[in-house]
């Protein structure tokens, strides 16, 4: 359904990455790896039709996605980013409802009590810890009903209860036919909820392959310029002296 | 109290309100005048022919510095933008002085002047529309900084008999608007109108640019037309009033205090809130010390600090 063809991405003078093309479905989720500045983030923008492409297309159900208003494109994609500002004071309710484009007072409720947010509903922005604003950024996520969500480090901040609440949101969402794309940094997590691992290596490669394959120390120790330990699920960075 | 949620009922308050104040200020000057019952056609004529055009005048040019406040504070993402911020005011300033050497006497012409002048500005800063926030406030603060200085350079060629006339207008005066009545009140709620038109997505800009987007507003366009708005506004009211200082910058804050921070509220709050308190700061300004009068822009913020900076702290 999302369709990336021959896709290059460039900042400035740049190039982020050049050549990626990969085909998802709804039901599986993606999961996009790499070093600080390699343009996963980028992607995520580019998917929607928020950054331009240098060269390729993205199509969305055989249609190019450029062709979509911005209209349409908020009703295919729903984008979890940055921490929205707090600086004006909109409530987490507020800014839920702003997600949901009204009419689905139950999606909020089902949402705040997900994300373990019922208390803080008429709280502004401002007056939280950044993780529970990661938290209300993941409820906004989920109030809104569309087909592929762009998740962009959805465990940031987040404790590891809420962390553990979130993979399994991501698991649980795929499996009712989602197509999931999210930027993760932690082998572990990726391990735990990728179908297909997306990995941009920052010198300008970009590799798409079913997680079992890409998860690999022979793999991610060249990009990420670590020793790794363990296999499959257990698969982790070397620290210190062992 | 959920006067933010129901419009009709925020807008039959603030009609209310303004109403009392309006009412309040006809009556009050260098003489009290009942507005129901004047004695004597002399009393007919303050009342409806000097006060009440100069209440409507401060009514509508204290809305649309409101107004035109809250939009530059969401367009810019800075809870510190007010109308003057992009430099406006200053080249605003730059036309009337300019208008002042070349025909002096005219106030008519000082306003011909501040009208090019403010609208040069506003092309100055549509050229740099194309940058993020930050960056788009930052070029204004720049432009500002020059519309000051060529300001301060005309001011020192100026007669010293315009310098006072000069001086007058920097700190706003609404006692010698050329511009009418109706026209003033028109754009006020022409500006109103497409504000809350335009408010949902406004309140999606609450979220930044690219949160915007993804939610579908087409942030690019709506910058600009926001800026267009904001801009058209500021040069009508300072033409009408010259510049009124902190209007703009406080009553936006202190509605969302009031009423929390989604647009629909803020602005129909704000257009009205922002034209009681220039009503209210410009009677005293007139009373106060009369026959003299005080400068208004003093009076807006020294009613203004006060109140804001009560709620400030009984909000903590």
């Amino acid at each position: 359904m999302l369709d990336i063809q021959d896709l290059s991405l460039r900042r400035g003078n740049k190039i982020l990455f050049e050549s990626l093309s990969a085909q998802m479905q709804v039901g599986q989720v993606v999961v996009v790896l790499g070093p600080n500045g390699a343009g996963k983030s980028t992607l995520l923008l580019a998917l929607q039709g928020m950054f331009p492409c240098a060269n390729g297309e993205i199509q969305y159900q055989q249609k190019p996605v450029s062709t979509y208003s911005r209209q349409t494109l908020s009703r295919i994609f729903t984008w979890q980013g940055d921490l929205p500002p707090s600086e004006f004071g909109l409530t987490v309710g507020q800014r839920l409802a702003l997600s949901a484009d009204a009419k689905t007072r139950q999606s909020i409720e089902d949402a705040l009590q997900y994300m373990d947010l019922g208390l803080l509903e008429q709280r502004a922005l401002g007056e939280l810890s950044s993780g529970e604003r990661q938290r209300v950024e993941i409820a906004a996520t989920m109030v809104r009903d569309n087909p592929i969500w762009l998740m962009d480090e959805p465990t940031a901040h987040l404790d590891m209860r809420h962390q553990v609440d979130c993979l399994r949101l991501i698991k649980q969402q795929s499996k009712d036919g989602r197509l999931i794309i999210a930027v993760l940094h932690d082998l572990q997590q990726a391990a735990g909820v990728a179908d297909v691992v997306l990995l941009l290596d920052g010198l300008g490669g970009a590799t798409v392959g079913d997680a079992a394959s890409m998860l690999t120390a022979a793999r991610l120790e060249p990009v990420f310029q670590v020793k790794l330990t363990g296999q499959g699920k257990d698969l982790r960075p070397v620290y210190g002296e062992n | 109290m959920k006067l933010q949620k129901n419009e009709l009922l925020l807008i039959a308050a603030f009609v209310g309100i303004a109403m009392f104040v309006i009412f309040i200020a006809l009556g009050v000057g260098e003489h009290w005048i009942n507005p129901l019952n004047p004695s004597s056609d002399m009393e007919v004529l303050i009342l409806w022919e000097i006060r009440l055009p100069r209440i409507l005048t401060a009514f509508a040019v204290g809305g649309m510095l409101a107004l035109a406040g809250a939009w530059f504070q969401v367009l810019l993402g800075n809870p510190l933008a007010e109308p003057y911020v992009l430099g406006v005011a200053g080249s605003a300033a730059v036309g009337a002085v300019s208008a002042m050497m070349l025909f002096p006497d005219s106030t008519l012409a000082m306003s011909m002047g501040a009208f090019i002048g403010a609208w040069v500005g506003i092309a100055a800063v549509l050229s740099f529309s194309f940058l993020g926030a930050t960056r788009l406030l930052l070029a204004g603060v720049v432009l500002a900084a020059f519309w000051g200085a060529i300001l301060m350079l005309l001011m020192a060629l100026l007669p010293e008999r315009s310098l006072m006339l000069a001086y007058a207008w920097m700190m706003g005066d609404l006692s010698s608007s050329s511009l009418p009545v109706w026209s003033l009140l028109l754009v006020w709620l022409l500006a109103l109108m497409c504000g809350v038109f335009l408010s949902l997505s406004l309140d999606k800009l609450l979220l930044g640019e690219r949160h915007a987007e993804a939610l579908g507003v087409h942030v690019q366009r709506l910058r600009l037309i926001l800026l267009f708005l904001a801009s058209a506004v500021t040069a009508i009211a300072v033409t009408a009033a010259g510049t009124i200082g902190f209007v703009g910058l406080v009553v936006p804050h202190l509605m969302r205090l009031l009423f929390g921070s989604l647009h629909k509220a803020v602005l129909i709050s704000s257009a009205f809130g922002g034209g009681i308190l220039l009503i209210m700061a410009d009677t005293t300004a007139r009373t106060i010390i009369s026959p003299a009068e005080l400068p208004v822009g003093v009076l807006t913020a020294m009613i203004g600090v006060p109140i804001f900076l009560y709620l400030l702290l009984r909000r903590a």
